[in-house]
């Protein structure tokens, strides 16, 4: 795929586009118009329609590390006292919010960018301008505002599904009684916790879209480009899920 | 109301056949290069130069996330481990869960990105541009021409990537360990044999080369298949990385299972062994 | 030595693409297959190259059957029928990453002409063959080294055709060969086909919309429709055709002519 401009340019350059999105995209929060029932309808399309696939990926992935997180503790400390704790933090402060925002950026990320880079190069877009309809308002602002609540509620369900499934591993590997663990829990998360939590997955929801967007609008050039363009996405808004997950993980622990 | 709640389950039925159908697809896919690479020969040199073009292009991807990743596990581990009064054990506990765990699994979905979906891309616009039916009409199978130096050069060179990222990010564990949180660095690699061992290294390769495999087996299969038009490239390489995705959760999973057992049988075969010394 | 339909049926899911296609085509002659878009021209071709496999019916290329290869024993001769065959494809379909030499000696470097001619072609035959068709489709060497991205869509497609044209292939498959070009582009590459195809002596089948090219150069026309044959005749009998569709393609290419236009 031949390319005549430095890469590293072309990521800023469309980087500064998604910074600009993002600034668009709050402006119209605030002053609207919401498009209410555009939003009912990428709720269902992204919310719902991840849902499946992030409760079975989440589930899994949690049933691996909270036994690999218990065997450590047992390995290390040689007491299981601790397991609910710790699983129970780790889950509600990492592994919940990241896995999720992950599998979404490749899930909702990847699809915005190619449904609106196909939109650019067969020229609907340039029909979108003829007609005064500003795609942001239109197309991306009603995703955008979904994307934040799928986010959200996804990630809540599969901190859910994550503690009860440590939950599960602990009662018959480690055999603790559940109310017992339910209350060591207790002990060890509060509500500071899910907020955490609950400020991370909508930052990240209000990240993914503008990148994906700003990478489907610069899209360029045919078949290759679209796919270029879907890449370039997923690739750069997984690391800016990492980036912003490190710097936030960072504040939080220095807060609490 | 009854209605939306029987076309949601029979959507999600339909998303269930549709990963077997892809699953099916995607098994006999890899059969089939296999069985053609074996018959054939002659893909030394188109392999190695997609190792170094794939390795060269996503090298500086792999480090910038691993030193990342192993910087986020630290803060964790470090904000867990103050409050059990803990800490000496941090380095050993990050080292162990970057390796066998967090780590491959974060590095893969980055992977997932930036090769599988990048080939999936690549092939399927050859694909819909008749490209690929090109190389078939002048008599060169497209398989052999195409996939085989592809397929097996993402899996070796993923392999390469993952073991750089899983070290950049022990190494970045150190440095944040040591600059975020205070540790004492001798103390923090003191700690690390404890832990980590063989054992956590031969289960961070196999994890990585499973990974590989996955990546390089959907990535192919989904470009190679594409049809459509631009939308259709577009929708291949969502599909693929969604699938990579989640197939690689699927694959950390019963690989974690394997592994215990085998860890397990083997642990007590050498305490067979040792008993009768 | 022909290349021969019989009933060949063909559909994607539930769409009926080929439905009982039967024709034959003999050497030397140029065949084109007209229709509305969407009706199933670009899959004959590719049925005949052994791209796609019908669902039933047959397809004889010279004495090989196409149909049949498609099983394990079977695959080894579909070389021998992709040796005879050369397709030019609607988008140009060169590969990105070599350049326009590379392109067009792609067809030489495979196992497949190596075994037509019996030995390993030198680097100077390679050479000196891409020269030639690159004559042969009036295009000037300098754009030997540059990439397939660098040059026009009507370069390209030429370098398409000289591609096609290097292994020395006996039948030529046009599918769509001007869609997409201007009026004087267009004009080149159908005067070149005519050309290719009497001083090469192949036999050509030409898929295309272009009624007007079609009755200067053909000598048999096909019209397809939902998957059947409409008509198959010499131009001088199309335009004496009563089916509708037929007649209507005719008129609308006359009303494009100019008014004192006759067919000879």
């Amino acid at each position: 795929m031949n390319q005549p401009q430095n890469p590293l340019q072309v990521h800023f350059k469309t980087l500064l586009l998604a910074v600009g999105l993002l600034r668009k995209l709050f402006a119209q929060a605030s002053r609207g118009p919401h498009r209410k029932n555009e939003i009912g309808h990428a709720v269902e399309s992204i919310g719902i329609g991840s849902l499946p696939i992030i409760s079975i990926a989440t589930g899994f992935t949690g049933l691996v590390m909270t036994s690999e997180i218990a065997w450590h503790m047992d390995f290390a400390l040689s007491n299981v006292s601790m397991i609910p704790g710790f699983t129970g933090q780790f889950v509600l402060r990492e592994l919940g919010i990241a896995v999720p925002a992950l599998l979404l950026v490749s899930k909702v990320g990847a699809s915005m960018t190619a449904e609106l880079a196909s939109m650019k190069i067969t020229e609907q877009l340039d029909a979108f301008k003829l007609l005064k309809i500003d795609v942001v308002s239109y197309h991306i602002f009603p995703r955008w505002v979904a994307c934040i609540l799928s986010t959200v509620c996804l990630t809540l369900i599969s901190i859910t599904i994550t503690l009860l499934i440590a939950m599960i591993t602990a009662v018959t590997k480690y055999h603790f009684n559940s109310q017992e663990y339910l209350n060591t829990l207790g002990q060890f998360i509060n509500s500071m916790d899910l907020i955490c939590a609950i400020t991370k997955a909508a930052i990240f929801g209000m990240l993914i879209p503008p990148i994906a967007s700003a990478y489907g609008l610069r899209c360029e050039g045919g078949a290759q480009g679209v796919g270029q363009a879907t890449t370039d996405a997923v690739v750069t808004a997984t690391l800016a899920v990492i980036t912003v997950d490190f710097i936030l993980t960072a504040i939080f622990s220095a807060l609490l | 109301m009854i209605e939306r709640l029987n076309l949601y389950l029979e959507r999600s039925g339909q998303a269930i056949v549709d990963v077997l159908h892809e699953f099916g697809g995607a098994w006999l896919f890899m059969g089939k290069v296999i069985r053609i690479y074996r018959k054939t020969s002659g893909y030394g040199k188109p392999i190695i130069a997609q190792v170094a073009e794939v390795s060269m292009r996503t090298m500086s991807t792999v480090i910038f996330a691993g030193v990342f990743v192993g910087a986020i596990l630290v803060l964790q581990f470090d904000a867990m481990l103050r409050r059990f009064d803990a800490q000496a054990l941090l380095g050993g506990l990050n080292t162990s869960a970057t390796i066998r765990e967090v780590g491959p699994l974060i590095i893969s979905f980055l992977l997932a990105g930036k090769i599988g979906a990048y080939t999936t891309a690549e092939l399927a616009s050859m694909r819909v541009t008749e490209q690929i039916d090109a190389v078939e009409s002048l008599g060169t199978d497209p398989i052999q021409y195409l996939i085989i130096p592809r397929f097996f050069g993402i899996v070796l060179s993923s392999v390469i990537l993952l073991s750089i990222g899983l070290f950049v990010s022990v190494a970045g564990a150190v440095l944040v360990a040591q600059s975020f949180s205070g540790m004492n660095i001798y103390q923090y690699i003191a700690s690390i044999p404890r832990f980590a061992g063989a054992w956590t290294l031969f289960e961070g390769l196999v994890r990585s080369t499973l990974f590989s495999t996955i990546v390089a087996t959907i990535s192919t299969f989904k470009g190679y298949t594409a049809s459509g038009g631009a939308r259709g490239v577009g929708k291949a390489v969502t599909q693929s990385a969604i699938y990579i995705n989640i197939y690689i959760v699927l694959a950390n999973f019963i690989s974690t299972s394997l592994l215990e057992w085998i860890h397990d049988f083997v642990y007590w075969i050498a305490g067979i062994l040792g008993g009768l010394k | 030595m022909s290349i021969r339909f019989e009933e060949v049926h063909k559909s994607f899911g539930p769409k009926k693409i080929l439905d009982g296609v039967t024709f034959e085509v003999k050497k030397g002659e140029i065949l084109f297959i007209l229709g509305k878009s969407g009706m199933g021209k670009s899959v004959t071709l590719k049925h005949i190259i052994g791209v796609l496999e019908p669902d039933s019916g047959k397809i004889h290329v010279d004495q090989f059957e196409v149909s049949s290869m498609f099983t394990e024993q079977g695959r080894d001769l579909l070389p021998k029928v992709r040796q005879r065959c050369g397709m030019v494809f609607q988008h140009p379909a060169l590969l990105d990453s070599l350049s326009n030499f590379d392109n067009i000696a792609f067809g030489l470097r495979t196992p497949q002409y190596r075994e037509k001619i019996g030995r390993e072609p030198s680097v100077d035959e390679i050479d000196s063959i891409v020269r030639e068709k690159l004559k042969l489709v009036h295009l000037t060497p300098d754009i030997l080294s540059l990439f397939p991205g660098e040059v026009s869509y009507g370069v390209q497609k030429r370098v398409s055709m000289a591609r096609t044209l290097a292994p020395g292939p006996e039948y030529l498959l046009f599918d769509e060969p001007t869609t997409g070009l201007d009026p004087l582009s267009t004009s080149s590459i159908n005067e070149l086909i005519n050309e290719l195809s009497r001083t090469l002596k192949v036999t050509s089948i030409i898929v295309s919309h272009d009624m007007a090219c079609a009755l200067s150069i053909a000598d048999q026309i096909l019209f397809l429709d939902q998957g059947k044959i409409l008509l198959m005749a010499p131009p001088s009998e199309v335009v004496k055709s009563k089916i509708p569709l037929v007649s209507e393609f005719f008129q609308e290419t006359l009303s494009l002519l100019p008014p004192d236009w006759r067919f000879e």
